[in-house]
């Protein structure tokens, strides 16, 4: 009744601000490190150098040719990446979970998914100049064992498209069975023996049920993993340094400014990147809530 | 001729026998029920009539064909899952149609059965629903259409309703049998529901740590138990230890306490231990007439179930329920009274010990 009372005096019941209080922490992240930062590139994209309003920086991207080529590096490399991880991890995935491989093994592939997901920048790519760089351990030990030179006799460059693409996909393909796992052990034991009840083979069970199931799981999946890879910039400049002008090194260019110093159209680049990103964000919740929806 | 037998079939797990020497032939278009508490083997069993368990030991045959060691997809058998199991990417009629498709029948007569199906479950108007916007009631009935839809030479049906409601149970499970028998199609049911189990069957096989305890139809079952497991799992029984008096006349005594019984003794010796169960409806109150079977008892505690009243009773120093049926002009004795209670010597069976 005494809370009543307050009410009726024009007070918030103690209770309400409680609430707020628990999820403070989320405004205050989304605050600081969404809002906050997403109004700095919206405002920065249509200023110039003199802080006035413009759209200049906008028009650049699309009259600049090396911007939009960046762009299409990028998605291109991104696009690689999530393919090649996805369908990698999806069988890494399926083999620890429907595939009946021991349990200790989804255990350890799992821990080690979990680690490797988040291994990237600068040590992921010392990692791979260590191993499969022109003087690196693997590269030694194959021309050592095979007689191969893999920089001389064979097309390989880990400083190339490829090699940049098997670079990110050493983080790709871990993210990928950390997401799938879940979505196959949802697969129902009892889809599979009806299906085979019914008539069917192991290939029609998985065309007609399991596959179809699994496509938005997977779809969205690959769609995050190009996202992953699409905002990557610490691996690819410390691999590179600047001989991929992917996007993400071309924005680093114009803010951080030695030659190209422009970080307006730095901002307007990085708008870009939240746009493409976001339109591939919507596909994956939208897939996500599709598959979600079947396999509770 | 027999449809559907198995004959000697065993299956171990391990060193764990899930099944041991099962034996039983059902006729065609016959409703055969495995009933039984959960582990008692009733489950494996029909997967190994499905295909999903290899029997270890003996063999299964279908009018008279070998399928013992056939993969589940070519025996021809519908199955029923506890989960429903439909298939979250199809619609309604596309899992109806599902069996049909995976065996290339043609489109025109795939539609033409599925559409049949469909009026059988009356669910005609949910073809092109999915299954998440389907009750448990629907999936269920669209998992029995799809299971029915291949024509299946046995269907089998594991704990179908067991996920459903009790009132919606009821309902589906008259709706089951009233198909199967439209159909005249050959069903074995797996239950541990003995209601489910006495009304859905023409046989009943009560099943007890993978061993077959009794099989006969849900009145034999029911009235005439053949062990103690079996009488005690269907329906409420009172139990009690009794000694044999006179073999000859049938008399036993419960704790000094003789009844008498038409179950036939002359096997017996006086002295041997048996078990007797008597069923609480069995039991009334005496009228003046009754002559056999008229005991002493103490009122005890009187329970309201509904439709009927359960009185516990302490004949000697045992005790027992009688239930009576519930009407508005029941009288019923005192708490501590002490009433003459009866009842048939057919109602006494005489169980070994």
């Amino acid at each position: 009744m005494a809370q009543t009372a307050l009410n009726q005096k024009g007070l918030p019941p103690a209770t309400d601000w409680k609430k707020w209080l628990g999820v403070s922490p989320f405004f205050l992240f989304a605050i600081l490190f969404l809002i906050l930062p997403s109004l700095r590139l919206v405002i920065g994209s249509f200023t110039n150098a003199e802080g006035q309003f413009t759209i200049a920086n906008i028009l650049q991207i699309f009259q600049e040719k090396n911007i939009l080529d960046a762009y299409w590096l990028s998605i291109r490399i991104s696009a690689a990446t999530a393919l090649g991880g996805g369908i990698f991890g999806f069988l890494l995935a399926y083999s620890v979970t429907v595939g009946g491989l021991p349990k200790p093994m989804r255990s350890a592939l799992i821990t080690f998914s979990g680690v490797a997901s988040n291994f990237a920048g600068v040590p992921l790519a010392f990692a791979f100049i260590a191993t499969l760089g022109r003087t690196g351990f693997v590269t030694a030990l194959i021309k050592t064992l095979f007689g191969v030179n893999l920089y001389q006799q064979t097309d390989f460059d880990l400083y190339s498209f490829w090699g940049l693409s098997i670079t990110y996909m050493y983080f790709q393909f871990p993210l990928m069975v950390l997401i799938m796992a879940p979505a196959l052990d949802g697969l129902k034991r009892e889809w599979r023996e009806a299906a085979e009840n019914l008539g069917a083979s192991t290939t029609q069970y998985w065309l007609r049920v399991a596959l179809p199931v699994l496509l938005p799981s997977i779809l969205g999946s690959m769609i995050l993993l190009f996202g992953n890879a699409f905002g990557a910039y610490a691996t690819a400049y410390a691999l590179t340094g600047g001989r991929l002008g992917i996007i993400t090194i071309q924005i680093g260019a114009q803010i951080r400014g030695d030659v190209l110093h422009n970080p307006g159209l730095g901002y307007a680049m990085a708008m870009g990147m939240v746009v493409i990103m976001a339109i591939s964000l919507t596909g994956y919740s939208w897939l996500q809530k599709r598959s979600e929806r079947w396999l509770r | 001729m027999t449809h559907l037998a198995l004959t000697n079939v065993s299956k171990v797990f391990g060193d764990f026998t899930a099944v041991n020497n099962f034996n039983l032939d059902v006729q065609k278009g016959e409703f055969v029920s495995f009933l039984g508490p959960s582990g008692c083997g009733k489950t494996t069993t029909l997967r190994m009539i499905a295909g999903f368990e290899i029997p270890s030991m003996g063999k299964i045959t279908i009018d008279g064909a070998d399928i013992t060691n056939k993969a589940p997809s070519q025996r021809n058998v519908g199955m029923v899952f506890q989960s429903y199991a439909l298939f979250p990417n199809m619609t309604v009629a596309q899992n109806i149609g599902f069996g049909l498709r995976v065996r290339k029948e043609k489109e025109s007569e795939i539609k033409e059965r599925v559409a049949e199906m469909l009026a059988i479950i009356n669910l005609e108007k949910k073809a092109d629903s999915y299954p998440y916007q389907l009750s448990g009631g629907q999936m269920q009935r669209v998992a029995l259409a799809r299971a029915l839809a291949i024509r299946p030479q046995v269907l089998l049906l594991d704990e179908p309703l067991s996920a459903l409601d009790a009132k919606i149970r009821v309902s589906l499970r008259a709706e089951i049998r009233s198909i199967q028998q439209k159909l005249g199609i050959t069903a074995i049911y797996v239950t541990h529901d003995q209601e489910e189990a006495l009304s859905l069957s023409d046989r009943i096989v009560v099943m007890n740590m993978g061993e077959m305890e009794q099989v006969g139809t849900p009145f034999e079952i029911y009235n005439f138990p053949t062990t103690v497991f079996s009488a005690n799992f269907v329906g409420t029984l009172n139990n009690a230890s009794a000694e044999v008096v006179d073999p000859a006349s049938g008399f036993i005594s419960i704790d000094g306490v003789q009844f008498e019984s038409a179950v036939d003794l002359t096997e017996r010796k006086p002295g041997d231990k048996v078990r007797v169960a008597i069923r609480p409806e069995r039991l009334s109150f005496a009228s003046e007439q009754k002559k056999a079977n008229v005991v002493d008892a103490t009122i005890e505690n009187i329970t309201f179930l509904g439709s009927v009243v359960r009185i516990r009773v302490k004949i000697g120093s045992t005790k027992f329920n009688m239930d009576t049926f519930n009407n508005p002009f029941l009288e019923l004795p005192k708490i501590g009274a002490v009433e003459q209670v009866t009842c048939s010597r057919e109602a006494v069976l005489v169980l070994d010990e």
